[in-house]
């Protein structure tokens, strides 16, 4: 009986496991962010795990999808699917701000420190005294090859937080980023999509 | 002895069975084979309820399928957007102090 029982545990804990390390890569929110939030007046904060990209995935498939239901055309279609089908997560914030001087160098430099690990490489780090902004840009590399791309733009006004794990070539980055940009889905959709905090700037007023 | 011999011939002897006793004995046997009416339409009933059920929690789940890709997708979008805006701030910056261009 024990041995059974045993032998139970075991494989629920072996497919338990996988489970547990598709959402395990993806970081938790740091404290900071919270903090930001509270004053934004905007906030972005999208959290895809390698579930959530391959439902993305599939209905760019098409096994999910009614005719005319997706936006993109065939040629976007494959290059947005083979950047997502490779993907492990995507986690993204994006804080705007009324006023300058809503946030301090101080949380920017924790929230640096919080994502900032031994197994990234940094790309470009670049600082302005005058103005507060920065932007950190690093990649972690295993065996040579991009994994995972983070970037920390600050500007006067606004903070974001890009994080991408999995196989990043940038050529395909781009080519995808430039679908987004080029409006496949409007920003009414988009809003839809996320969770999005808008104050009443009324009551600031 | 004699009347042992007699009773068992009594009850051996073959007697010819009653009139409508096979039709009666056939009809017995096919309400117990075939339940009543009501029955059948219950469980007909049960059935169809059932591939309903069935039927409707598979479209239900096509449907979340589609859902949740639809919305992670939107998700996807807004996620490369903010990295293009977070880049191109970037490069915009670097421009502004006459540094090289990095993507």
């Amino acid at each position: 009986m024990r041995k059974q029982i045993a032998a139970f545990v075991f494989c629920a804990a072996a497919l338990a496991l996988p489970a547990l390390a598709q959402t395990s890569q993806l970081p938790a929110p740091s404290p900071i962010e919270k903090e930001l939030a509270a004053r934004a007046s905007h906030v972005d904060e999208i959290t895809l795990d390698k579930k959530m990209l391959s439902f993305a995935a599939n209905f760019m498939n098409g096994k999910n999808t009614q005719p005319g239901a997706n936006p993109l055309d065939n040629r976007d279609k494959e290059d947005t699917q083979k950047l997502i089908e490779g993907l492990e997560g995507i986690y993204v914030r994006e804080y705007e701000f009324e006023k300058e001087g809503q946030f301090s160098a101080d949380e920017v430099e924790q929230l640096r420190k919080y994502f900032e690990t031994s197994e990234w490489s940094p790309l470009v780090k670049d600082r302005d005294s005058k103005t507060g902004e920065s932007n950190d840009v690093m990649v972690k590399l295993v065996n040579g090859e991009s994994q995972g791309l983070f970037v920390l733009d600050v500007e006067r006004k606004e903070v974001s937080i890009v994080l991408i794990l999995g196989p990043v070539h940038m050529q395909d980055l781009r080519k995808v980023m430039d679908i987004a940009v080029r409006g496949a889905l409007t920003r009414d959709d988009m809003k839809k999509g996320t969770k999005v905090k808008e104050k009443n700037q009324a009551g600031s007023q | 002895m004699d009347d042992f011999e007699r009773e068992l011939r009594q009850a051996f002897e073959r007697r010819p069975t009653p009139p409508g006793f096979k039709s009666k004995l056939m009809r017995k046997r096919r309400a117990q084979r075939s339940p009543h009416p009501a029955v059948l339409w219950q469980r007909l009933a049960a059935s169809i309820a059932l591939a309903a059920v069935v039927a409707a929690g598979f479209a239900w789940r096509q449907h979340e399928e589609r859902r949740k890709g639809e919305a992670a997708l939107r998700q996807v979008m807004i996620a490369l957007r903010i990295t293009n805006r977070a880049l191109d701030n970037m490069n915009k910056q670097r421009a502004a102090h006459g540094r090289v261009n990095q993507n």
